[in-house]
């Protein structure tokens, strides 16, 4: 598997350009230590030639101090030739991974479904790191070493034609041998990279779950699995590695063959009289010469190779585009929005709907509780208001405009949804309730906090808004984490509000906390709560119910519980203590 | 233990590979004294100044046969290298996650998931490196020496005036190998902080897209990613450029010689082919001192590498790190682990001053005592931050109690960690995790299928209906945290778990969180239909409080009240706010709030 040029070209220019300057300067301290590097088996030469033909110690002395200033000007350069490309390097990635952040972020929930965070991990930051060598080096290093065989072969041709003809035939072969040698490890590499993907996603998802694995009594299991995934990951890599080796060997080849046509051609022409023996071991000279730039040729398509399969995935990452088009231009009207659905049907991949032919719709400022058995469609009808999906059928409009025709940076400010499964975030308080903007004004954080009713909760925090959490919510109680997720979504003053079971894993007391700030929320806004409680109900103006993806009933709350022959009247009097729920 | 006693550790874990593939790669490294000898000899022979009677063709016949022995050699050198490296990282990851397994559950880790990754991936990599470069070394040092004696042998001045500059290089490189070391740590830090970011951006982008707030995390991202890049330049410069001051030594030998053999070259002591002889054998000799320093900047780092993982065993010996395993890569796979022995039936279950304290914030459980009899449910509330679930945990040895114990009939259970599992007891978190499986394999973990009644513990969960509208049924794979399902469904995946593995005690957290009040009903009922099921549960549901035997009440980590809901209801205001859902510290709105109630 040959991979294109093209792509390569491509990514170099894109992340390469902003640092021009620097790789101008890189080209520059290469190229000079090139040319150093070629006048240094021309010094030899004479030194040789003279010292063997009787010259002056003086005049040797000369050409040697000569040959040593000379060694340390290379030195200097290439000093400033490795600073230079580690730093391009790690710029040009840097950018690289958060471009790939960016737009995977971009990318649909149906694309984050199918992927461990610890796989993704392996991907942005292990595929991209194969490509930092790549960066830094391949561009000018390469083209350096190109030249330096070029140059070598031209002062051979000066020498004598035929001894030009021989070392060119035999670059040429050497390089044709190397190039056929780059496509052939790509493939096994590509192997063991995935296979090191699902080593680490199933280490990562385990590491997370050690609770669950140490109270179910899994260990033993669990050490099963682990054994399981080295013994397929093992002959992955084997391969991988005497593939690389292959390249290695046929270097090596490559070499001795040189170095056994210097040693012909040069006795040949001795013997006929043709040259000096200085020239001879100029031959020679230039000969081991090449071997560094055909070696490091093979270590940087080595590399290649790597970032080959590196850049092949990461190709594959930004080719895969959202299934949500943002083309809508449409801003959302200011206030409270009002929220439809019509005719929408929606499933998840190839299951069966989730959603069937769905219609409502709940005026600005208006609240709406969802009822349903759990798997009735009520989280999959917050995910098409958020606009996480789109549905397959069907329109859902937000203030009487469809969401697909409102651009989708408006329409995230203007849904705020509180889940169950709060994520947290390693950082303080603050961050994980700004989500790093650091733009927040500090009295918004403290007035919302006030609103709610959490100001205090928040000063009785060890730092207050400062208060390192551990990554992944550890140091907060799952209430409190509920707590802060509410806080965070009312930060941003949406115009729908949906709550998804929010306050079902909190106590009785706190939740009559938090029931007072959403009251005082939901009191311009409209509101979608899906709860189990006929408590949560309570607040609601209308009730929709649902079964199996398909509404049952829908209106007015009070009207419904008057009337006896409605599912909600029937659902209060079978449960008299507003506890239990649904139909 | 220093970096080289866990490094011999490690080579004694498979020695004769170890030394078969040192063999391999030793003659890889000597090879190149042959080329050298051969080069001075075809040059003295041309020049006439070596005895005649050897013919210069066959010389270069020789040098081609010495290339296809190489050869050979360096296949076989490479299964060896192959298969030795992939058996000291594997070595490290399985030590690594076994100790961890062993850590208390709620507490295996000392820092994020995404960071202890990045320790298993790299650092277990760069050991890995190390160790098999240490046979580079052996290979090179040894090809230093004979190419020293022999340059010795012919020009003993020569040879001491350049290899002065060599030793200098070489006590340069030991000075600036302790600065690596700080700069690594540096660099390493500032990497793990980029993945642990990484880690749980992907692992909440449902929650960064709904608010919108992609860019600003990708600022974020921006900042650490600019730390590491300052850090890790910082530290790879300095790594590389003593690197090439090494490769260059060569040519500044090489202007030595020329200076010093000025005078022999002219009166002909001093042959070309003695030239090219140290020419040749210099640029090698230094490879060594280029690897040997290369080498002690990898040994450094391996030596920071060694404390992260060290940092992951949670306190146990270090030796651990590096004991000796099977690891089963060829040949037939380890047998599956054997069914846990059967335990003791339950009559009575004690905690008595069970104590917990989180270091950090100070919170956690205090003095707590109660008792579990057969067949009893007992209910665990209290408000948030109470300590409900440090109770579960420190039960269950979830988390290390620092005081009191726990008795299984009389019995003390010494080790809760081990002890408190299946079949003795069974727990579904607050918060249960399902992994990247099908769901057949997320329930059972490993349980032979044959051993349990599958089925029933599906229908119990009230989890068959769900299992009916799933195409494949059991074997759907559920993605990672089980996006796939509902929260409900995620949670009676759990309680499926939990049953499926008939435990004595079945130990809840807030099973109803996720469920509608139908389906809760449901499965409490089926849960205790059971005659003889024993269950500790925290719940602040009505419902479940309603059906308990006893319930208990906690109040800032210490037992506030215990007794039957009715006593309860009657004497303890903690309880009544948490019924009626009053806070207790303020005046009282719960009348109103009764009477709201009633009247829907």
């Amino acid at each position: 598997m040959a991979i294109p040029l093209r792509d390569y070209w491509r990514l170099l220019v894109a992340y390469l350009r902003p640092q021009r300057g620097r790789v101008g300067l890189l080209a520059l301290s290469i190229f000079a230590s090139i040319g150093l590097q070629l006048l240094l088996p021309q010094l030899l030469r004479r030194f040789i030639d003279d010292a063997t033909g009787g010259a002056a110690t003086g005049a040797l002395s000369r050409i040697a101090v000569w040959f040593i200033i000379v060694a340390l000007l290379n030195q200097i350069c290439i000093a400033c030739a490795k600073y230079l490309g580690e730093l391009i390097g790690w710029t040009a990635t840097n950018e690289l991974r958060a471009d790939l952040t960016a737009h995977c972020l971009g990318l649909d929930q149906s694309f984050h479904k199918e992927r461990s965070p610890g796989e993704m991990v392996e991907r942005i930051d292990g595929d991209v790191n194969l490509l930092a060598t790549f960066f830094s080096q391949f561009a000018i290093d390469l083209l350096g070493n190109m030249v330096l065989i070029a140059g070598t072969l031209i002062l051979l041709f000066r020498e004598d034609l035929r001894i030009g003809l021989a070392l060119t035939v035999f670059a040429l072969l050497g390089l044709a041998l190397l190039l056929w040698i780059r496509g052939i490890a790509v493939p096994y590499q590509l192997v063991w990279r995935e296979e090191s993907a699902r080593f680490f996603g199933f280490l990562g998802e385990r590491l997370s779950g050690m609770e669950d694995i140490r109270a179910a009594g899994a260990v033993g299991y669990t050490q099963w699995r682990f054994t399981a995934h080295l013994r397929s990951w093992w002959p992955t890599a084997r391969l991988s590695y005497l593939a690389s080796v292959s390249a290695w060997i046929v270097t090596l080849t490559t070499f001795a063959i040189g170095n056994i046509v210097a040693f012909a051609i040069g006795l040949v022409l001795y013997r006929a009289g043709a040259i000096t023996i200085g020239t001879v071991y100029l031959v020679f000279s230039y000969t081991e010469l090449l071997r560094r730039p055909m070696e490091r040729i093979r270590t940087q398509l080595q590399d290649l190779q790597k970032a080959g399969a590196g850049i092949v995935r990461t190709q594959e990452l930004f080719a895969r585009q959202t299934r949500l088009p943002d083309e809508g231009t449409v801003t959302l009207p200011p206030g409270a929005l009002s929220a439809e659905f019509a005719g929408v049907t929606f499933r998840y991949d190839d299951d069966e709907p989730v959603l069937r032919a769905l219609d409502f719709c709940v005026a600005a400022g208006q609240t709406v509780a969802l009822l349903g058995r759990t798997g009735s469609g009520k989280t999959t009808i917050a995910r098409l208001l958020a606009r996480l999906y789109d549905p397959m059928a069907g329109v859902v409009r937000l203030g009487g405009v469809p969401v697909r025709d409102v651009a989708l940076g408006d329409l995230r400010g203007r849904v705020g949804v509180v889940t169950q499964d709060v994520q947290l975030f390693g950082g303080t308080v603050r961050e994980n309730l700004t989500f790093f903007d650091p733009a927040v004004p500090e009295e918004r954080l403290w007035s919302t906090l006030d609103t709610l009713g959490l100001a205090g909760w928040v000063r009785g925090l060890p730092d207050g808004l400062d208060t390192e959490l551990a990554s992944d919510g550890g140091g907060l109680s799952a209430g409190e984490a509920q707590l802060l997720a509410f806080a965070r979504v009312f930060l941003r003053d949406p115009g729908l509000v949906i709550l998804d079971e929010a306050s079902s894993r909190l106590d009785p007391a706190t939740e009559a906390l938090l029931d007072r700030a959403i009251a005082t929320v939901l009191r311009d806004r409209t509101g979608v709560i899906i709860a189990h409680r006929l408590d949560t109900v309570r607040r609601a103006d209308l009730i929709l119910i649902l079964d199996a993806g398909e509404r049952v009933e829908f209106g007015e709350r009070v009207a419904l519980a008057a009337d006896p022959a409605s599912r909600y009247s029937r659902l209060l009097r079978t449960d008299t203590a507003g506890e239990e729920v649904l139909a | 233990m220093t970096t080289w006693q866990f490094l011999r550790a490690l080579m004694r874990y498979r020695p004769w590979l170890y030394l078969a593939n040192g063999f391999f790669w030793t003659l890889v490294h000597l090879a190149p004294l042959l080329p050298g000898l051969l080069a001075k000899w075809f040059f003295d022979t041309i020049s006439g100044a070596a005895p005649v009677g050897i013919n210069p063709w066959s010389l270069i016949g020789l040098l081609a046969a010495v290339t296809l022995g190489r050869i050979g050699i360096l296949w076989l050198g490479s299964e060896t290298d192959a298969y030795h490296r992939f058996t000291m990282s594997a070595l490290l990851r399985r030590n690594l996650f076994e100790q961890i397994l062993r850590q208390p559950g709620a507490r295996a880790l000392p820092e994020a998931p995404g960071a202890a990754l990045s320790t298993f991936r790299d650092d277990a990599e760069q050991v890995e490196d190390t160790i098999s470069w240490t046979l580079d070394q052996v290979g090179t040092g040894l090809f230093a020496i004979v190419a020293f004696a022999i340059l010795l042998a012919t020009s003993a001045r020569l040879t001491l005036a350049v290899f002065v500059p060599l030793v200098g290089v070489v006590a340069l490189m030991r000075f600036a190998a302790a600065r690596i070391e700080r700069y690594r740590r540096a660099s390493r830090g500032a990497t793990s902080r980029v993945t642990g970011l990484l880690a749980e951006v992907f692992g909440a982008t449902a929650a960064i897209q709904v608010a919108g707030s992609e860019c600003h995390v990708i600022a974020r991202l921006r900042g650490l990613n600019d730390e590491r890049r300052r850090t890790t330049v910082r530290d790879r410069t300095l790594t590389q450029v003593l690197d090439s001051i090494n490769a260059n030594i060569v040519s500044l030998g090489t202007g030595l010689i020329l200076l010093l053999a000025a005078g022999s070259m002219r009166t002909g002591s001093f042959t070309v082919g003695d030239f090219t002889l140290f020419v040749y054998y210099l640029n090698f000799v230094t490879d060594f001192t280029y690897g040997a320093g290369q080498f002690l900047a990898y040994f450094q780092q391996s030596g920071v590498a060694f404390t992260r993982m060290v940092g992951l065993l949670g306190g146990a010996a270090p030796a651990t790190l590096v004991a000796h395993a099977p690891l089963h890569l060829r040949g037939d796979p380890p047998a599956v682990p054997p069914p846990p022995a059967a335990v003791e039936p339950l009559r009575s279950f004690a905690v008595r001053d069970l104590t917990y304290t989180h270091a950090p914030s100070g919170r956690g459980i205090a003095g707590v005592s109660f008792v579990v009899r057969r067949g009893e449910l007992i209910v665990i509330t209290g408000r948030i931050g109470a300590g409900k679930t440090t109770l579960l945990r420190a039960i269950l040895g979830l988390l290390p109690a620092t005081a009191g114990e726990i008795r299984w009939n009389e019995r003390v259970i010494a080790d809760p960690a081990s002890e408190m599992v299946p079949p003795r007891t069974a727990y579904v978190p607050q918060v249960p995790r399902l992994f990247s499986d099908s769901l057949r394999e997320n329930v059972l973990l490993g349980l032979p299928e044959s051993e349990t009644d599958l089925p029933a513990a599906i229908d119990v969960a009230a989890l068959t209906p769900d299992l009916a509208t799933l195409p494949l049924g059991l074997d759907t794979v559920v993605g990672t945290r089980g996006v796939r399902l509902s929260g409900g469904q995620i949670q009676r995946v759990a309680a499926a778990r939990m049953l499926v593995r008939q435990a004595e005690l079945l130990v809840v957290d807030d099973l109803s969180s996720a469920l509608d009040g139908a389906t809760e009903r449901l499965l409490w009922d089926r849960l205790l239909a059971q005659p003889g099921t024993t269950c500790l549960a925290v719940s602040h549901r009505r419902a479940v409080l309603r059906r308990a035997d006893r319930i208990i009440v906690l109040r800032e980590g210490r037992v506030a009240a215990s007794g039957t809901l009715d006593h309860l209801l009657t004497t303890s205001d903690d309880l009544r706010a948490l019924w009626y859902g009053t806070d207790p510290d303020a005046d009282g709105t719960a009348a109103e709030t009764a009477a709201i109630i009633e009247e829907e």
